[in-house]
């Protein structure tokens, strides 16, 4: 029975040209949102060779700058700009710290619209207030980008769903439902035979189709074994899933047009209702303290430590008596205050900053325990992992920057203190930012798409039997 | 005849059971929508009002200070909530929320509430705007889809073609009848949210004909859609298929037109790196006067200017400090150079928006999104206003401070100290939003998008039907 159904459903979705269809829709799908996400990567790296490009231009210029200094050549800059200065350098001349976009990073945008992906810390600057958001019209974060992802988890299950809505009903509806009751096999088996060979085949359309758009935009897919299997092994998890809500639907729900009705209705649920529910949720669960009223503390806090800038800087060189020692002259500028003083806002804020932190970290935890509530979101996750595009990169990535900054500025800080200069032996001395993708691939979301999928077809094949006393014909 | 068609049409949907399942559950999700932005429009209003008086007291209590230690001490700009966002957040949540307001430079909002989110975010938000736009056009689609094809399942074509009727009272009796259910949902929520914000009356002003006004915006989108399902209806012989045809137009309008705009936009016509910009600002500031720096040639050419004007010839003898003068005239060169960047963001908004017209003629989703959301002074627009209003602002401060620095003190005397009170002077930052009236007049080319698409709408679905 399964070769005759077999080779009877290639022939109909070959003469009903579903399959010549369905290969033109997906190679447009497929081929404009992988366009769009290597354009984007595209961008993504020649700004940041830009950005790296003029640091090491304006580092020359610094170099000769020292050069001249050094030789006690006059200078034609202004005075606090001359980097013999350590903090001239450390405001003037900061490093990039880039992240570099992962291989497979076309696949999902992510939140790589929305976050910056090179920041250039600098000493005096709070690290804090660094601002990892990019410049982009809020326009399109609000309407998101066209992506594989997008293809992928919103416009492939509505393609299932035109697949295979059908499937049981339009034999109802033509009446040859009542010679396939005379042939031997359960109609359940029959539904499940017929949406599995639909899934064959999409499947292997869905596979050449990708593979065939990745290769013509010059990507090898084989480069990244691991995660294009683990890619393609996503997309036909969630794949299943739609089609085992397919078989249920078909198997339960009436005629043609209330199959679609019920199916398009779960596609709103699990797509556009369940996430932003979760997300307010969260929101409102774990909400994130006001940004404004950050903004008060800290000015109130820096006010206050403004007008004890002497006591500030005395307890600090108590506290590092190695300065003192080093150090014949004991001059103290404007910067031995400042520095001092904002180590102390930095350490004073640390708990506030700590608590958006702390927050966000709550609000993924609770996405956590309810994602599988929606395939859509564990898809979304997988794929922004993939693409290195989540969240979690980019907190990864804002952490490590953090740290550089505060590596710059430990750097800096005892040329300061000692009232040393800043000369061209230091410069390869300099610290240097490279980003480490922290995320390691996860099979997680793919192992609870195909348990939510087991479950689903279970219930069709056992829940079935039970429910089916009434006849299926005496629906027809 | 009309009204025959209606009521019949009328009772045959109050009389499925799916139709009242989804009434029902849309009214119960535009409920929950209007009940979560409420809470938090109150929120983030008593946090603004919070920050915003703060903020006034921490710059009126500085103390004695230089007033260019004060400028550089700087103050805040806190964008306001408005009524209507309980309608249509818009951008919102990606625009930044304050802006700092320094000397030398103009600063970007900061803060968007997006950046402090999960990655789930960006998926969407129950909001009315996510109903309104999403979801009541799909309820349309499953209200309408078979209004013409059960005609033909059921085999009552034959029927009504044997009465005589006139095809155009047909069709607007099975119009109206889609119409009604859906003009009552809408009108329904509206008038909730104007009631509820009209008791909301202690945070910015709510105007009903603005409300009014969206609701205009969305009974034309909604007539728009029924007009394109009664189409799909008439031309396609099965229920299933017009279903699925309907349902396509609904994504490609809804999800897939904006979207593929959004990446058509910027690739065309990108805006520069936070870093890029930044940089190219830097250049631009070398290149002029910078107040700090008194050797510059610059600095050393306004000198000798300015010597010459008051025909004295050392700096000591000018009636107002020179630092003063100086600090002001870089700071004048500076916002200048800043107006040409922003100005450049600007011209790339648009064309961008430019962008985003064309597509409109696929879908009536965006021009119907963009009108919604400049009414609620949510829109990307009413974002650039403010930081423009902000930026006006911090030009006007940074001339309080120089002025009075350059007055009150001589040449050389950084020492000076400004009286406490000083600070007090400085006006408080205020900021309108434009008026409803010069929305429309900004928003008139989307208004006419909309338009085009009602009347071909109507046209093509009078024409056909004509033939059903």
């Amino acid at each position: 029975m399964l070769s005759y159904n077999f080779k009877y459903e290639l022939k109909l979705l070959l003469r009903s040209r579903w399959i010549q269809l369905l290969s033109v829709v997906l190679l447009l799908l497929f081929g404009f949102s992988a366009f769009n996400g290597m354009e984007k990567v595209e961008k993504r790296k020649n700004d940041i060779i830009a950005a790296k490009l003029e640091v090491e231009e304006n580092d020359k210029l610094m170099l000769q700058l020292l050069d001249s200094v050094e030789r006690g050549l006059a200078v034609s800059v202004p005075r606090w700009t001359i980097p013999s200065n350590p903090m001239a350098v450390g405001n003037y001349h900061p490093r990039v710290a880039a992240m570099e976009p992962q291989p497979m990073a076309f696949i999902a945008t992510g939140q790589a619209d929305l976050f910056t992906h090179y920041v250039k810390p600098t000493v005096s600057g709070d690290d804090f207030a660094l601002n990892f958001t990019e410049m982009t019209s809020p326009v399109q974060l609000l309407f998101g980008s066209f992506d594989l992802a997008f293809v992928i988890i919103y416009l492939l299950p509505l393609l299932i769903i035109a697949f295979s809505y059908n499937v049981l009903s339009a034999e109802k509806e033509s009446g040859s439902l009542r010679l396939l009751a005379a042939q031997p096999i359960g109609i359940q088996n029959w539904v499940l035979q017929k949406l599995g060979l639909r899934f064959f085949w999409l499947a292997i359309l869905v596979i050449t189709v990708l593979t065939v758009v990745l290769v013509v935009l010059g990507i090898n897919p084989f480069s990244e074994v691991a995660i294009y299997s683990g890619l393609l092994g996503l997309v036909l998890a969630y794949m299943l899933f739609w089609f085992a809500v397919a078989f249920l639907v078909n198997l339960w729900v009436g005629s043609s047009a209330k199959n679609a009705v019920a199916m398009l209705g779960l596609w709103v649920v699990f797509v556009l209702l369940v996430p932003s529910v979760l997300n307010q949720l969260g929101n409102t669960l774990y909400p994130m303290p006001s940004r404004s009223l950050m903004i008060n503390e800290m000015r109130s806090m820096k006010a206050e430590v403004t007008e004890k800038q002497d006591e500030i800087l005395d307890n600090f060189l108590r506290d590092h008596p190695e300065y003192a020692i080093n150090d014949t002259t004991q001059q103290r500028g404007f910067y031995h205050r400042y520095m001092a003083s904002q180590k102390l806002v930095k350490e004073e804020m640390a708990p506030l900053i700590s608590s958006y932190e702390e927050q966000l970290r709550n609000q993924q935890n609770w996405i956590g325990k309810f994602k599988w509530l929606s395939p859509a979101i564990i898809a979304q996750e997988s794929l922004n992992k993939m693409a290195g595009t989540a969240t979690e990169d980019y907190e990864g990535f804002r952490k490590q920057v953090v740290g550089f900054a505060g590596k710059w500025r430990e750097h800096l800080m005892p040329f300061l203190y000692n009232n040393q200069d800043f000369s061209q032996a230091d410069y390869d001395a300099l610290p240097r930012f490279t980003y480490q993708n922290e995320t390691e691939l996860q099979f997680g979301g793919l192992g609870i798409l195909l348990a939510l999928s087991l479950v689903l077809f279970a219930t069709g094949i056992f829940g079935y039997k039970k429910l089916s006393g009434a006849g299926i014909l005496d629906q027809a | 005849m009309i009204t025959k068609t209606f009521l019949k049409e009328t009772k045959e949907l109050l009389r499925e059971g799916r139709v009242r399942i989804t009434v029902i559950i849309v009214l119960m999700l535009l409920g929950v929508a209007v009940w979560i932005s409420a809470r938090q429009y109150q929120n983030v209003n008593a946090q603004y009002a919070m920050a915003k008086t703060a903020e006034r007291a921490i710059w009126d209590n500085q103390g004695e200070k230089n007033p260019h230690s004060a400028a550089h001490y700087g103050t805040y700009a806190f964008k306001p909530k408005y009524p209507l966002s309980l309608v249509d957040q818009g951008v919102d949540k990606y625009a930044g929320t304050s802006i700092f307001l320094e000397a030398h430079k103009r600063n970007e909002a900061q803060f968007s509430a997006a950046a402090d989110q999960t990655g789930l975010a960006r998926f969407g938000d129950l909001t009315p705007d996510f109903i309104l736009l999403f979801i009541i056009p799909l309820l349309i689609i499953l209200l309408g889809y078979n209004s013409f094809t059960k005609e033909r399942e059921m085999g009552t074509l034959t029927l009504l073609k044997s009465q005589g009727i006139s095809s155009w009272k047909w069709l607007m009796g099975k119009w109206i009848a889609l119409f009604f259910p859906i003009f009552i949902i809408t009108a329904l929520m509206f008038l909730v949210a104007g009631i509820v914000l009209n008791n909301l009356n202690d945070f910015g002003v709510f105007r009903w004909d603005s409300l009014l006004m969206m609701f205009v915006v969305y009974l034309g989108y909604y007539i728009i859609f029924i007009n394109i399902v009664l189409l799909i209806s008439s031309v396609t012989k099965k229920s299933g298929i017009s279903l699925v045809v309907s349902l396509s137009i609904w994504i490609l309008a809804c999800l897939a037109a904006p979207k593929a705009a959004s990446n058509i936009a910027e690739s065309k016509h990108p805006y520069p790196t936070r870093q890029e910009f930044a940089a190219n600002v830097l250049k631009d500031k070398k290149q002029g006067l910078d107040g700090h720096n008194p050797w510059s040639k610059e600095a050393k050419l306004l000198e000798t200017q300015v010597l010459q004007e008051y025909g004295v010839d050392s700096l000591h003898q000018l009636p107002f400090n020179f630092d003063g003068y100086r600090m002001q005239k870089g700071e004048e060169h500076e916002a200048e150079v800043y107006f040409k960047h922003y100005n450049y963001l600007k011209e790339q908004f648009t064309q961008q928006s430019k962008v985003y017209r064309g597509l409109a003629a696929i879908s009536p989703y965006l021009p119907t999104r963009f009108l919604s959301m400049a009414l609620a002074h949510t829109d990307y627009a009413t974002h650039w206003d403010f930081a423009d209003a902000a930026e006006a602002y911090r030009i006007n401060a940074q001339k309080f401070l120089n002025d009075n620095f350059a007055e009150n003190s001589s040449y050389g005397e950084w020492s000076y100290r400004a009286d406490a009170e000083t600070w007090k002077e400085l006006p408080a930052f205020d900021y309108d939003p434009p008026k409803l009236e010069s929305i429309l007049d900004q928003n008139a080319s989307n208004m006419g998008i909309l338009g085009v698409w009602l009347v071909a709408s109507f046209g093509i679905l009078l024409f056909t039907t004509k033939t059903v």
